[in-house]
Formats: structure tokens, sequence, C-alpha cells
């Protein structure tokens, strides 16, 4: 529904643009221009992706558009610098031009939860003074012509534009959202949005943030203003950085969870007051161990009312489990079978994800092996009993492959030694060099069955 | 000019060609068959009992059941009218259609089919005393030997193609499900072509030695027939009991190869032992090495000895206890197993045609895969779009775990609380399902109108 009303709208605008064009002045571009551009730097970075089914990891060059905001070089850029299976590593930020630029290494601050941008933090042994940009928050209106700045040119060399645009709609739901009427450069992304009356009054984006339900505007592919009331508190006080950031912090439930529709509350003969479903209790979870079952309905968290009725909520419960707090207890208020219940949950660590998990790489045998995390045993439907190792990566001719293992086998014992973490792999390896046996029966698991693969390892 | 001079020179050629083949054809009838004699005579004895298959196929696909018309092969075993084709032929077929040598079309009905072999037996609606062909032994031939592939390839009725036997025991294992687990097959060289499928392979003596019913993608003379020594005994059993009944105990077998090279270590490796399974429950474990069931030796050094092995315990008495006698280790161990009987590898399927979508059964293999606890519900195998289904958010591979509340233990069950359903005109629906590893879920409306096209562009802002 949402993204009719957003072409509709898109179709007035259109109409109301051709209409009107020129409500910036040469002089005022210009005057824009000399004024911010010195904030604008370049970010480069290599990106490190993750191929989540098959473990691979390639890695990557980039650069995007950085803006200053403050003086000490703190940098925002675009937020899919970071996303679910992309990090990026040696970033460095690139300021100044015409002969003049300057290099400094940054380090990535935590991505925020809430807003689809990155900040970066630019190191030096002196402190910085850098030019930066400083926003002046106004509300935008329906068809106001608005600047963005930014870099131009097809390999995004450190060219700097000046693009007109117009504020094609206004989305209320789920927070106020401006929408642009052209399609948006990629150098443009981040890029400062100044207001006909000179206000710097946002950044240019592609999407909203994942909590926000970004990948529904991510399929629409529009590009956005992010006003500056969104980003200003991480300005004010930056990020932690992203190393510092550990899962430690984050909170877990151990439920998955569907919204409370109306068609849903009416079934159950509930009040359509919205709430959150339990479909899936994962085993030996807080929420296992509190007693919470499929079918119970969520009304309220931590004294918090619980009121989702669409989709992308969850996340927006996730989060907010998230940020609660490790070793927290809280109370949850529930509904099993219409009647209220309330329990008592003291919330876990969020278990270690694919990208945190431990790695080991055997060179004998040709591989590298992964502990399974949560997220893989439920990616990949791997039953609770199952304990072993997965195979990442096979060494193109080496023993493993020769065998003919692959990623994505789990690893159940070597030979006679039952592999259930990565430090039984270790130990089990370390046995079978002394023995240094021709040839090696590994028992593991692929997909439903269990089996046996033979390796001759060159000891 | 040039041009059409051209094309006149080759046409004329083709031509000759054509007449010279014919002149040497009949040059050779004349001096009593030749080279060629054999072959004809082989031909000869198996062509008029060849039958051209036509079923029409319930083909479930895109959350609807349709209905298709299929084209294969098989052959007449009996003067009374068996015909013996493939499963993937005849099996889930509305009718079936036969037309014979002498072009007469009769219909037939599926006496029994076995997905495990992909063998089906047809009997024929008539009353005629019919000519049959006379069937081999699949365990005499020998790679190199000449065999004729009889059938339709591509619908074409009464070919013949001609080959050699080029493996006698080719192993081929299916992609984690297994689609040929008790027998090795023939490859041969003789030219296979979809419609093949079902017909017979034949020796130089005109006896049926195999059921041509697999080809390689891809890859040219590459076809395969299932041993006519397998056939035998599940044709039998079809006639009989209108299918095959096996034994099960729920163990995965692998050669020994997998674990060892040392040709002196005999035996078969357990590689997987089903929980709940009369293996589990009898103390088998994977890692274990079968070296006897009830005294008689089990040995599988190669893969492709594997469907001996598995065979030797589909052919113990359902319900029987049998010595199983393993290797752990360096102990030597006797585990009396009780057998249970093995059920369809294939499920059933249906139609749910109100609610727009269809579900097979779930069999032990897909509960297994999809790491049910137990075997219990209905795979939902496709969910036809804009239907009431799918607007519910129920999509293909979702196993429907409950309805209301209430256990939907099987197809036929999940039939009748559909059925309860319909009848009394219920709203709405819940449905419980297990997706992958989470389990969520579905609120049917029964009564909501399909969405009318209009309403897409009818562009009223909100």
């Amino acid at each position: 529904m949402r993204n009719k009303t957003l072409l509709n709208l898109l179709a007035a605008a259109a109409a109301f643009a051709a209409a009107a064009q020129d409500d910036f002045s040469v002089q005022a571009l210009q005057g824009d221009y000399d004024r911010i551009i010195p904030s604008i730097c370049q970010v480069l970075f290599t990106q490190e992706v993750t191929d989540p089914r098959t473990g691979e990891t390639v890695r990557r060059n980039g650069n995007c558009l950085g803006l200053i905001v403050r003086a000490d070089g703190l940098v925002m850029a675009q937020g899919h610098l970071s996303v679910e299976n992309a990090t990026p590593v040696d970033l460095r930020v690139r300021v100044g031009r015409g002969g003049a630029e300057k290099e400094y290494p940054a380090v990535a601050l935590h991505k925020p939860g809430d807003i689809n941008v990155m900040f970066v933090q630019a190191q030096s042994d002196t402190p910085l003074n850098l030019p930066h940009v400083t926003f002046t928050p106004q509300p935008l209106r329906l068809g106001e012509p608005v600047a963005i700045l930014g870099l131009t040119g097809e390999t995004l060399d450190f060219e700097p534009g000046v693009f007109t645009d117009r504020i094609a709609a206004i989305i209320t739901q789920p927070r106020t959202t401006y929408c642009l009427a052209n399609n948006l450069r990629f150098g443009c992304i981040t890029g400062p949005v100044v207001n006909a009356r000179g206000a710097l009054v946002g950044v240019a984006g592609i999407d909203l943030s994942r909590a926000e339900g970004g990948e529904l505007y991510t399929r629409s592919g529009h590009p956005l203003v992010y006003q500056a009331e969104l980003f200003q508190k991480y300005i004010d006080k930056p990020p932690e950085r992203e190393d510092a950031h550990k899962a430690e912090d984050n909170a877990w439930l151990g439920v998955f969870t569907q919204p409370l529709k109306d068609d849903y509350a009416e079934y159950w003969g509930i009040e359509k007051t919205g709430g959150l479903i339990v479909s899936t209790v994962v085993p030996d979870s807080p929420a296992a161990k509190a007693g919470v079952q499929a079918g119970d309905v969520i009304k309220s968290f931590d004294g918090k009312p619980q009121t989702f009725t669409q989709d992308r909520d969850v996340l927006a419960f996730t989060k907010l489990v998230r940020d609660t707090g490790t070793g927290k207890t809280v109370s949850m208020g529930l509904l099993r079978d219409g009647k209220p219940l309330t329990v008592q949950i003291t919330l876990a660590t969020l278990p270690r994800s694919a990208q945190e998990a431990d790695e080991f790489e055997d060179t004998v045998l040709g591989l590298s092996v992964r502990e399974i995390t949560r997220d893989v045993r439920i990616a990949l439907n791997i039953a609770e009993d199952v304990r072993g190792v997965i195979v990442r990566k096979v060494k193109s001719g080496g023993v493993a492959q020769i065998g003919k293992m692959r990623p994505g086998v789990i690893i159940l014992a070597l030979g006679d030694y039952p592999v259930a973490s990565i430090a039984d792999f270790q130990q089990a390896m370390k046995k079978l060099r002394e023995a240094k046996p021709a040839e090696l029966a590994v028992f593991a698991r692929v997909g439903p069955q269990t089996g046996f693969f033979r390796l001759k390892p060159k000891w | 000019m040039h041009l059409t001079d051209g094309v006149s020179l080759r046409r004329f050629w083709a031509a000759s060609a054509v007449c010279a083949s014919l002149l040497l054809t009949a040059g050779c009838a004349t001096m009593g068959g030749g080279q060629d004699g054999p072959v004809i005579r082989a031909k000869d004895r198996v062509a008029p009992a060849l039958v051209h298959i036509r079923p029409v196929k319930e083909v479930f696909s895109g959350g609807k059941k349709t209905e298709m018309l299929a084209v294969g092969s098989g052959f007449i075993i009996s003067a009374d009218g068996y015909v013996v084709t493939n499963e993937h032929v005849a099996g889930e077929s509305s009718s079936v259609q036969c037309v014979l040598s002498d072009h007469r079309e009769v219909a037939a009905k599926v006496v029994g089919v076995d997905p495990d072999t992909d063998i089906a037996v047809l009997k024929l609606d008539t009353t005629d005393k019919l000519p049959w062909v006379k069937m081999g032994r699949s365990a005499d031939l020998q790679a190199g030997q000449t065999v004729l592939a009889l059938g339709s390839p591509h619908g074409l009725a009464r070919s013949v193609s001609k080959g050699i036997v080029s493996v006698t025991n080719r192993y081929l294992g299916g992609d984690g499900l297994m689609e040929s687990p008790y027998n090795d097959w023939i490859q041969t060289d003789a030219a296979i072509n979809p419609g093949n499928s079902g017909g017979p392979l034949v020796n130089i003596k005109g006896e049926v030695v195999g059921v041509n019913a697999r080809i390689l993608n891809g890859a040219e003379n590459v076809g395969f027939a299932i041993p006519v020594d397998t056939v035998r005994g599940v044709v039998e059993a079809i006639i009989r009991d209108g299918r095959v009944h096996r034994s099960w105990i729920g163990v995965t077998f692998q050669e020994m190869l997998a674990k060892t090279d040392d040709p002196s270590q005999h035996g078969v490796v357990i590689s997987d032992v089903e929980r709940l399974s009369p293996a589990a429950e009898a103390g088998v474990k994977p890692g274990d090495v079968l070296v006897a069931i009830n005294g008689r030796e089990m040995n599988a050094r190669f893969e492709e000895d594997l469907p001996a092995v598995r065979k030797a315990v589909a052919d113990l008495p359902v319900g029987s206890t049998a010595v199983f006698a393993v290797h752990r280790g360096e102990e030597k161990v006797d585990i009396p197993v009780k057998t249970e009987e093995k059920t369809a590898q294939k499920g059933s399927q249906a139609e749910f045609g109100e609610w727009g979508f269809t579900a097979t059964e779930v069999t032990p293999e897909i509960a297994r895969r999809a790491q049910l606890p137990e075997r219990t519900g209905i795979l939902v195998s496709g969910a036809s779009p804009g239907g009431i289904a799918a607007r519910a958010g129920l999509q293909e591979g979702d196993i429907v775990l409950m309805v209301d509340g209430q256990k939907a233990t099987d197809l036929d069950a999940f039939k009748a609380l559909y059925k309860e359903r319909k009848e009394s005109q219920k709203k709405l629906i819940m449905l419980f399902v297990q997706r992958g590893a989470l389990t969520r879920f579905v609120l049917i409306n029964a009564t909501a109108e399909a969405p009318q096209p209009e309403e897409e562009n009818a562009g009223h802002a909100e």
C-alpha cells in the first residue's frame, strides 16, 4: 500500500517539478558549493564479503563519499559499507584536493541500528582540525527544491559537483521520510542536502535501515533524504568502535515472532491491540527456560507494551531485546490460550554469529573448519543433537578435496576421535599427526545423512 | 543459378544414397540375412510384443493438479496381456492407452507400481491372445555384447536401435534421494531417448535382458536399463500382491572403500542409523561393519556391491528377527534386529483446490530431511499464486503440522480436517507449519475474495 501511495505522489511531484525548475540561483549554488565541498572527503576501504551459503570470503576494494561532521575526523559514510555479510577492513580517509590530499587511517564505528549510515573515525597522532559541516534541521515541504553535493564521475574520482532535485513524496510511516524525485548518483550517497534557504538539512541516502523495514524500500530503489534529526545524536556522541563492540553487548531472548495481525487476534478471540506471536522457541534459550511456548502472544516486554501488527515490526522487537542488556531479568506479559500470564526471564548473551565463529585451517588435510554457531544451525536446519564442526573451505587439489569432501560437510569424528568443537578437531589432529595413519576415515554428516570419507593425508 | 544447381546436386546425391541402401538391404535379404540376420531375427522375436504407451499423468505443479499426456514404451510378457513398463511412465496416471504392434488401441489398467525399481505392471483390457516376449538372464550379460533397444523415442513408435552393453553393473546413487537402491544398471550405447522409457533391451537371441529407463543428460550414447533379473521378481510380486513388500531396519550402507583401501577387510560399512528405527533400537551404530545377516556373508568393497546388500535386507521376511553380525572396532557382535515393513519411497499427492495448494505425504525421507522428530504432517508441494493459501503466506516446502490445534498426522488426516472445514464453511483456519528449522502460524481466511485486478490500478492514495 505504501508503495502505491509513493508512486502516485511521485507522479504528482514530477508534474510539479516540470512547472517550476529554478528555485536555486547560480550564485546560491556556488555559495553552497564553496561552503560545503571542503568537508567532503573520500573513504577508501577493503571490504570482506562472505558468501552466507559457502562461507567463502572474498576481499574487494572500494571507495565512497565521506562527509566530515566533526573537526576531530568523524566522517559519515553510506551504510552499505557494513552489512550482514560484508565488513570493511583497512579503512582510510582522504581529505583535501588539488594536490593537497592527505590520507588518514580510519576505524569503523558501530553501525547505528536506526539509520542506514556508517560513522568512520579518522586516526592521527596529533589532534585533527578538519573542515566539517554543521547541520541546521529544518522540515522539508513536498515539491521543495534541494541541492545535493557529491562526487561525480563513474570512477568516483574526487571531482565534486552540485546537483538539484526535489522532494517528491513525504511518507509519514514508520517515520517521516523525504523521498527524492530523481535517481541518486552513487557518488552522492551520504552527500549533504541543502534547501533553497541555504540550510544544510540532511544527507542523501537510498534506503531505510533494516530495523525500519529497509529492504522494502531497497526494492523500490528510491532515493531519500536522511534529515539531520535522525543522526545528529551520533555526531554529538559518536558510537563505539566496531571492534570494541562485542556480541556480549547484545541480549538474547531466543524466540522467533510474528506480528499479531487483526485476523489472527480475531481467530484467537483476543483484543485486536497488536502484539507478537511466538512462532518458534529456540531450544536452551532464556525463553525456553522460562517456559515460553509457540503460540504465546507477547503483549509487553520489560514494562513496554508491544502493539505490533506489521511484519517489519518484528525487527524492532529484536532490536529492543538486544538493547535491553545481557543478564537483566525482565518481566514479559503473555497471553496463553487467551489468558494473561507474566513470566520472568533472565536475558542471555546473543550467541555468536557465523562471522564471529571460531575457525581453524588444517594444512595437512587442506581444509578449514568452523564451529556450528546458532545462526548456522537454524539456517541449515541442523538438529540440536548434531555436534561437530562445519567445513568452510577445501583447498583445491588438497587431501580433503581428493577425498570428495566439500564445504558444508559437518565433521563428526576424525578416525576414532569424536569432534564436537574446534578444540576437539585440533586435539584430534595433534594426535593423528603423531600417529601418522596412512588412511583416515572421517565420519561426517552431509545434509540429513551421515557417512564416511576416506582421506589419505600426506603427513 | 549456381545455388539452384548446388541444391539439386545435393538432392540427387541424397536420393541415390537411399537407393543404394535399399538395394543393399534387398540384396542381403536374398542372401539369407548375412551379417544383419541375427539382429533382424532378434528384433522380430520382440517387436510383435512391443507396446506404445500413452498415459494421462496427474501432474502437481504451481499449487494445482493438471493432467498431461505422456508417452513411453512397454512390452507384453504374457498371452493374457500383462505389460511391463517404467513406474515413471505409468505411475500417477488417471488412464493409460496402449497401441500394440498391429496398431490396435487397447486401454490398460495399472496393476501396480514399484518406485524403488522404477517398474510398473499394466493389464491390457482385451481377451485376445497376445504375442509376448521371452525374458533372458541379465546375470549372463557381458560388456561388449550386442543389444537392441526397442520403443518409442520421442513418441516415434516401433523404433529399434542397436548397440553394445557398455558396462553390466553401473551403480547410480541418487543425490540423497536414492533413485534405485536395489539394483545396478546395464549401461548401453544403443540409442535411448525420452519415450524409450519402459521399452525392452534385447540380446541377440531376442530375449529381454533389461528395461530401458535412464539416459545421462548432455551425454551421448549413455543409456541405462534395469536388469531383467531385478525386473522378474518385482513383476511377480506386483502381479501377486499389487506391490512389493520389503523389509526395513533403518540403516544406510557404504562401501568398505569409504573407510579403508585394505582388500583383506570384508563387510559393509553402516554409515547411518535412523533414530527410532529397528536397527537403532537393537543397538546398531554408525561405523559398525556388517559382515553377515543370518550367517550369510555380506561384502561390499565397491559401491556397485551395495544394491545386493540392500536387497538382502529388503528380502528378509517383514516382522522377522534377523541376526546382524557386525565388527565394532576389534569386537564382533551379533545383533538381533526385528524388521519392519518399508514404507513407500514416493508419497501420494493431493490438491486442495479451494485453498489453492497441493501437498504430498511426508515420507520417512522427507521427515528426515526436514529434521521432524516424528513422521507427521503434509508437505506443501505448491501454492497457486493469488490463491487463499498463498495469500495467507503458505509456501512450497512448508510442512503443515497442525490445523486449528489438531495434528495433521498424514495426508488422509489432513484431507478429513480440510473437508470438515469446507463443509462447515469455517471462515478462519489456523495452520501451524514448519519452515526450515522454524515454525510459524499461517491463518487461512477461507472467505477472502481474490484481489480484483482493477484494484491494483485504481491509484487512490491513502
